[in-house]
């Protein structure tokens, strides 16, 4: 009986069921890549784990209230620690992604080597280490609020159009700026009490970023659209990054330069910011201000043949927009936007003005090609 | 030692005598053999002194001593009288509305209930004193003592007169005086014999006949604010505007405040949705009860967000429950943003499941 199931290896029929046997195989691992693909990845931030991960109910450990660096609690929205309690775990730390259950919390401030996230580090502008205030936004809770006039967002004009409504009048000199709510970026700039502001975000559903609501605005950014990367842009690559929004015709909100034009508002030349006198506009003449928000295919004299053309691949260092970013955009072009964020980090960054390179080393004819401003200003890196 | 049987002789006959009188009342109000309760443990009662009354030798351990139980049934019967039993010495079958002290009796954990002196040492953590603790929110005219073990009433404890430390005398004589109607104005007439203090008024509410054995939508005590207030008597931080916050973004967890009705909490308890006949209407879950404005006539399996109160006991048991913090629940198994129901979710339905 066994010689009868036996099968010669060089026999025909052997041949043929082998061959059969790798098509299966092949077409079963294709089906398996192939249904990652349609699959949706459940990649949002919605927070998953349990409860106590991130809220004390009634502030007590042990008996003895929570407490976060120096501060004793309870802290608002019964967290451990309120903002910072979560996302600035450990400043002095190494970790710039902190796992709290099945979550994982980025962090603002931390001290991990070459491992600042997309916005930044917090660490660069804390009064705990180098308190060096040209270096970041001055955030409640990290920094003291800065001196006269630095105390208020440089550029700022009251009562502009926001996403939910208009911003604040004004900008009082004792008003130091928050994660959030109207002194802050984050959640609904409406509202003034930033936890208030951020209320349910961390619980909403953003499988779907469509600015709506604040859970599934890009970064709790009210309004704002794109495309968040996993991890925050920890080792991202040129293909697997954020995706920023941008708009050139500067007729919506929903814009990454847009959030920053509501406090750095002469910065913008937006119409509903009122800052196209000061920036200057791309058709009629000069720029006053550095253009924010633009693609390059608006630049004045045209794209082809300027030194924009020559930026073609996706850097991180001086990223762009896109009008509908998908965070996976390799190539920049014509249609690629500049914007606040090509220059600037949003938290803190180890060169001043929170930029994301040193521009006192920027040396027009002798920098190295492709780094800094010389980036975007391609020509200006030429050595003559 | 003839004298003191006679008068107990006399004081039983009385009771039964009434009980014949007024069988039809529904009251908690203990009727039946004396020695029953009075004479079961060896040594519970002193010889009394000549034209002196008997005095209980362990006045401390009384209490806990009638309401436990060697088994895992939570009502007994002591002389033809149901007894709730808060202390199993084995797994509960059934708990009651309080929870049980089982769970905090061996080694289970400090943080599984209340440590009552009798059944727990003190609380090792909390160094004997109630978490929250602020004097001047505690209405008694003793106050917690720390340095004394918590106890089922008095002072430092949660059943009778809070303005007499002796747990003993705090509740004397409620168990034989009348408890009808459940107004507050006596101990006895007190809901559970909750009276906090001379001055202030009892807890109001309706009491299950069965203490909330095998609890049901239907079947539950029924809670007000008064409760709330009871808790608050030694856990004042957590209650109250000055600690919690007076809105959202609340800094505790808020406690006496109406379940709103917008948002997540319009759809409490999603597990079990109302009939579309009763709008508005939530269904009551005895995990995650929560209290009425007013003692109602009558029990109701209706839950109305935006009238209905958040309860110190939507989260807790009194007594003891298996979870840490004597909670309803396992709190280490209540996920955010899963497939999670149950627990916080009751409330919190936004939080759950996609």
């Amino acid at each position: 009986m066994t010689a009868g199931i036996i099968m010669n290896i060089s026999s025909p029929r052997f041949e043929r069921r082998r061959r059969i046997a790798v098509f299966l195989s092949l077409l079963g691992i294709s089906a398996f890549f192939l249904g990652l693909l349609i699959i949706p990845s459940p990649v949002d931030a919605r927070v998953q784990g349990r409860c106590k991960d991130c809220h004390s109910m009634h502030s007590s450990k042990e008996g003895s209230a929570e407490t976060y660096g120096g501060l004793s609690g309870p802290f608002p929205v019964l967290t451990e620690g309120g903002c910072l309690g979560c996302h600035g775990q450990n400043p002095s730390g190494g970790q710039n992604i902190v796992p709290v259950g099945l979550a994982r919390a980025p962090q603002v401030i931390h001290n991990q080597k070459n491992g600042d996230l997309a916005a930044g580090n917090f660490y660069y502008v804390a009064d705990a280490f180098t308190g060096d205030h040209s270096k970041g936004h001055n955030v409640m809770g990290i920094s003291r609020q800065e001196n006269p006039p630095m105390d208020t967002p440089p550029g700022f004009v009251g009562s502009v159009l926001i996403p939910g409504g208009t911003g604040p009048t004004r900008w009082p000199e004792n008003k130091q700026l928050s994660c959030a709510g109207t002194w802050g970026c984050h959640g609904n700039r409406t509202i003034e009490d930033p936890y208030k502001a951020m209320a349910g975000a961390h619980h909403a559903d953003d499988s779907v970023i469509d600015g709506m609501t604040v859970g599934t605005s890009y970064r709790y950014l009210l309004g704002v659209k794109g495309r968040e990367h996993q991890n925050w842009e920890y080792l991202a690559t040129i293909d697997d990054h954020n995706g920023y929004k941008g708009d050139p015709t500067h007729s919506s909100m929903d814009t990454i330069s847009y959030l920053c034009g509501q406090c750095h508002v002469k910065f913008h030349a937006s119409r509903e910011l009122g800052g196209g006198g000061s920036v200057g506009t791309v058709y009629t003449g000069l720029w006053t201000r550095h253009p924010s928000d633009i693609s390059f295919s608006t630049v004045h004299g045209g794209y082809a043949g300027s030194e924009y053309e020559r930026y073609i691949t996706y850097s991180l260092e001086a990223p762009v927009a896109y009008v509908n970013p998908t965070g996976n955009e390799k190539s920049v072009g014509a249609e690629s936007i500049l914007m606040c964020l090509s220059c600037h980090r949003a938290h803190g960054s180890p060169h001043a003005d929170i930029l994301r390179w040193d521009y006192a080393s920027m040396v027009v004819g002798a920098g190295v090609p492709k780094t800094g401003c010389l980036t975007c200003h391609t020509k200006k890196g030429d050595h003559f | 030692m003839k004298r003191w049987g006679a008068k107990l002789a006399i004081v039983c006959l009385s009771v039964l005598a009434l009980t014949a009188l007024d069988s039809q009342k529904s009251s908690a109000k203990v009727e039946g053999d004396c020695e029953v309760c009075h004479a079961i443990y060896p040594g519970m009662m002193d010889e009394p002194a000549p034209r002196k009354d008997p005095r209980y030798a362990l006045k401390n351990a009384v209490c806990v001593n009638c309401h436990s139980f060697a088994g895992n049934e939570t009502v007994k019967i002591l002389g033809g009288v149901r007894v709730p039993v808060v202390f199993n010495t084995d797994l509960p079958v059934s708990p009651l509305a309080g929870g049980n002290f089982y769970h905090v009796s061996r080694v289970f954990g400090d943080r599984k209930g209340h440590n009552v002196e009798g059944i727990s040492a003190a609380d090792q953590g909390f160094g004997g004193a109630p978490p929250g603790y602020e004097r001047t929110k505690d209405p008694s005219m003793v106050g917690f003592n720390s340095t004394k073990p918590l106890a089922c009433s008095g002072s430092n404890g949660c059943h009778g007169n809070r303005d007499i430390e002796d747990p003993f005398r705090a509740v004397l004589g409620t168990h034989h005086a009348e408890d009808l109607p459940l107004d507050g104005s006596t101990t006895a007439k007190s809901f559970r014999y909750l009276r906090i203090t001379e001055k202030e008024k009892g807890i109001l509410g309706l009491e299950d006949a069965d203490w909330g054995r095998n609890e049901s939508s239907v079947k539950h005590n029924e809670y007000t604010s008064s409760m709330n207030a009871l808790c608050a008597n030694c856990h004042g931080d957590f209650h109250g505007p000055a600690r919690t916050g007076i809105v959202s973004p609340w800094f505790r967890h808020p406690t006496d405040v109406v379940l709103p009705k917008t948002g997540e909490y319009a759809a409490y308890n999603p597990a079990s949705p109302p009939s579309p006949e009763r709008p508005g209407i939530r269904i009551y879950n005895p995990d995650a009860p929560v209290g009425r404005a007013e003692v109602p006539g009558a029990v109701s399996d209706a839950v109305k967000p935006g009238e209905d109160i958040v309860l110190c006991l939507s989260c807790h048991r009194a007594h003891g429950s298996p979870y840490a913090a004597s909670l309803r629940w396992d709190y280490d198994s209540i996920f955010t943003g899963g497939n999670g129901k149950g627990g916080c979710l009751i409330c919190h339905t936004g939080k759950g499941g996609r």
